[in-house]
């Protein structure tokens, strides 16, 4: 049964900040709590989701932007607030209600023959936390799954990472291979990894460059955004 | 375990000692005042020709037990004191001297002007690494009573400890008035000493007539002095360190004993100047290869005969370039670990010139010296077996997948073992991302950081009483704005 309603808009504010803070303070335990207690107080998981948790990593999104924090604080605070998310998911899924539509589903990966995944799981934490369905491959993909999940799964983005200039080409393959499953029109492909820049994105036909992991998040947004 | 970087054995440290005290016996010396060398003949001292006054070891012993190890430079902020003696890191004390500001984007020497000087304090207000400021300036504008234009531009943007230099005995008094007025009396100011007030010694083994003045009022109004000894390896000084150390030593013992014979108890405090002479060029240096040596020893001199030492780190570079960078940091660098309690860092140009840039390439520098005097903390929690067990748990295609980037302990240790910046005044993005930024030299990253702190940053004003104190001050003593 919704109870949402009957929570003083008041007392679902305060609750909002308290998690946003808790956010704020990279405190796991602390965040799970004040859901469960918003939930348990009848505050509609939804709202949760849109008003307390996707706004409190924003904004810790930004903070990194803005060179205020480090990058594990930007990786902590994603993780607490992604311990937030799958609690409120959990519930709607007991009232039997969908979660919210994904924002986009992106399919991603590092290429064959590379290793390397610090970057893209720093993109998976923060795209998940933003809102959106993502299916990790993880590391030493080959081109042929990227294509097959992306099909699968109607994929909006196909993200690769390479930090070898020896695995980049595999970021070509990809483009070529989406071509030749006809996808290539209905979805959007990102770059990134230390072997990648603009001018490589532009050589192999990939659609968008993003230098890091907070611009990528950036960069899918706004691509999304513009798509919709 | 914690760095310590030691140049002298105790052995050779008193040897230095006793040459000193040698030196006060023996060679004497020249004290231009008469009512000085009275003072001292009537406390044991001998007077011999050409007002040459010989110190007894015994004399100088007393003065020094008398003198208090442990000193206060109290700013209009009383958590932002200076206690020499007690700190965990070395004071840092920027300086402003004479009349040039180096204008780094233009690479030019400008006059310096009042809103230079204020500007300049304001920065070091805002940086948590400067503890406070020294000004002794003689900008044109003024005329005289540069003393007490130093303070009150000090005073006025900054709560941090501001320490001057008198150049003439007659602005004593009005800046003695206007500390007074701060402290909020003259007992209280006795309390808190927010006056400290730097004078030189002549060498080799002087003390002028105008010295032997300001060292009386000084000690009558109960001002706490700095007594800078300024003898430049090969010139006025010997061309060997032990020798030059033990000759300041005992210019500075020899105003100690005046001080103390006319307010014993008093803080003494020694500015104790490192300067070379360079054969080459008839300049003297202040951060030559013998300087960088002498900046060394400064900790354990102070250690040993038990006062606090302030002791300069004085680039000779006459611009922000790689000299000036490389003098900087291999004169602060030994002296922070050698132990020295406070360094007054001047600008550029052998001090004849300040700079607001520079003062961000000093803060960096002193992050990292601190952290380089923390050392190594090696016990179960930073060796990180825990950690690295769990990151190593992380496998995927059979190979090792996890990361600390997103382990509490990183979040928990970095900013305590790294003490990395928040900014980008040091440049550390990939260079593709440097370009794309604008491709900005070092000294244009730091003119931005400066020219956001001086629009953001306010210091705490003056209250209305002091404001209408220093009006009545400038009005008493005819002193022009």
């Amino acid at each position: 049964m919704r109870v949402g309603k009957t929570v003083a808009r008041e007392q679902m504010s305060s609750s909002f900040e308290a998690i946003k803070d808790a956010v704020a303070k990279y405190d796991e335990d602390l965040v799970k709590k004040l859901v469960r207690e918003a939930i348990d107080q009848g505050v509609d998981p939804l709202k949760i989701l849109n008003e307390a948790l996707t706004p409190a990593i924003r904004e810790i999104g930004d903070r990194f932007g803005r060179s205020e924090i480090f990058l594990t604080e930007l990786l902590i605070a994603a993780n607490a607030c992604m311990a937030g998310v799958e609690i409120a998911k959990k519930r709607l899924l007991e009232e039997k209600r969908n979660t919210s539509k994904p924002k986009g589903i992106i399919v991603l990966g590092t290429v064959q023959g590379d290793v390397h995944n610090i970057g893209k799981d720093i993109l998976k934490t923060l795209l998940e936390t933003s809102g959106y369905q993502v299916f990790d491959l993880g590391i030493d993909v080959p081109a042929d799954e990227f294509v097959k999940k992306a099909v699968l799964e109607k994929a909006d983005f196909v993200g690769s990472s390479a930090l070898l200039t020896t695995t980049r080409p595999e970021q070509k393959v990809i483009e070529k291979k989406l071509r030749d499953a006809g996808i290539r029109n209905r979805v959007h492909t990102i770059i990134g990894g230390g072997a990648t820049d603009q001018d490589w994105a532009r050589e192999i036909g990939a659609d968008y460059y993003a230098a890091d992991a907070v611009e990528g998040v950036q960069v899918i947004r706004k691509a999304m955004e513009k798509h919709v | 375990m914690k760095p310590d970087l030691k140049i002298l054995s105790k052995e050779e440290l008193d040897a230095i000692y006793t040459s000193a005290l040698y030196l006060l016996r023996n060679v004497g010396v020249n004290i231009e005042d008469q009512e000085t060398r009275k003072l001292l003949m009537g406390n044991g001292c001998d007077e011999g020709p050409n007002n040459i006054v010989y110190f007894p070891e015994w004399l100088v012993k007393d003065c020094l037990n008398s003198t208090p190890k442990e000193v206060t430079i109290c700013g209009r902020d009383p958590k932002k004191d200076m206690t020499l003696g007690r700190q965990k890191y070395p004071y840092v004390i920027p300086h402003v001297l004479n009349v040039n500001y180096y204008d780094a984007i233009n690479q030019d020497y400008v006059t310096t002007t009042r809103e230079n000087v204020q500007n300049f304090v304001k920065v070091c207000d805002y940086l948590d690494t400067v503890d406070g400021i020294w000004i002794v300036t003689m900008l044109p504008q003024f005329k005289e009573m540069y003393m007490f234009h130093g303070f009150e531009m000090g005073i006025r943007s900054t709560t941090k400890p501001v320490c001057i230099t008198t150049l003439e005995t007659q602005s004593v008094e009005p800046t003695y008035e206007l500390a007074t007025a701060i402290a909020g009396g003259k007992e209280e100011l006795k309390k808190r000493p927010l006056m400290t007030v730097c004078m030189c010694a002549v060498s080799p083994l002087s003390w002028t007539k105008q010295a032997c003045d300001t060292l009386k009022a000084l000690a009558r109004w109960g001002i706490q002095p700095a007594l800078a000894t300024e003898a430049p390896m090969g010139d006025t000084g010997p061309v060997t360190f032990a020798g030059d150390i033990a000759q300041k030593m005992a210019e500075y013992l020899s105003g100690d004993v005046i001080l103390q014979l006319l307010n014993k108890g008093m803080a003494v405090l020694w500015i104790n100047v490192h300067e070379s002479f360079d054969q080459r060029t008839g300049m003297v240096n202040l951060a030559s290869h013998g300087d960088f040596v002498q900046a060394c020893a400064m900790g354990q001199i102070e250690k040993h005969i038990g006062v606090p030492i302030l002791s300069p780190v004085s680039p000779d570079s006459h611009m922000l370039d790689m000299q000036e960078a490389y003098e900087l940091g291999f004169t602060l660098l030994p002296q922070m670990l050698g132990g020295n309690r406070a360094i007054v860092v001047h600008g550029l140009d052998t001090t004849r010139a300040f700079n607001n840039e520079l003062l961000l390439l000093l803060d960096d520098m002193v992050v990292a010296t601190r952290r380089l005097l923390d050392g190594i903390d090696v016990n179960p929690e930073t060796l990180a077996i825990d950690v690295i067990k769990n990151v190593c748990s992380k496998i995927e295609k059979g190979r090792r997948v996890g990361h600390f980037l997103d382990q509490r302990h990183t979040l928990t240790w970095y900013e305590r073992e790294q003490r990395p910046r928040k900014d980008f005044v040091f440049e550390k993005h990939s260079r593709e991302k440097w370009m794309e930024l604008g491709g900005k030299t070092f000294v244009q990253r730091a003119h931005e950081r400066v020219e956001e702190i001086l629009k953001t940053h306010k210091p705490e004003p003056l209250s209305k009483e002091i404001e209408a104190k220093i009006v009545e001050i400038r009005r008493k003593y005819k002193i022009g704005e």
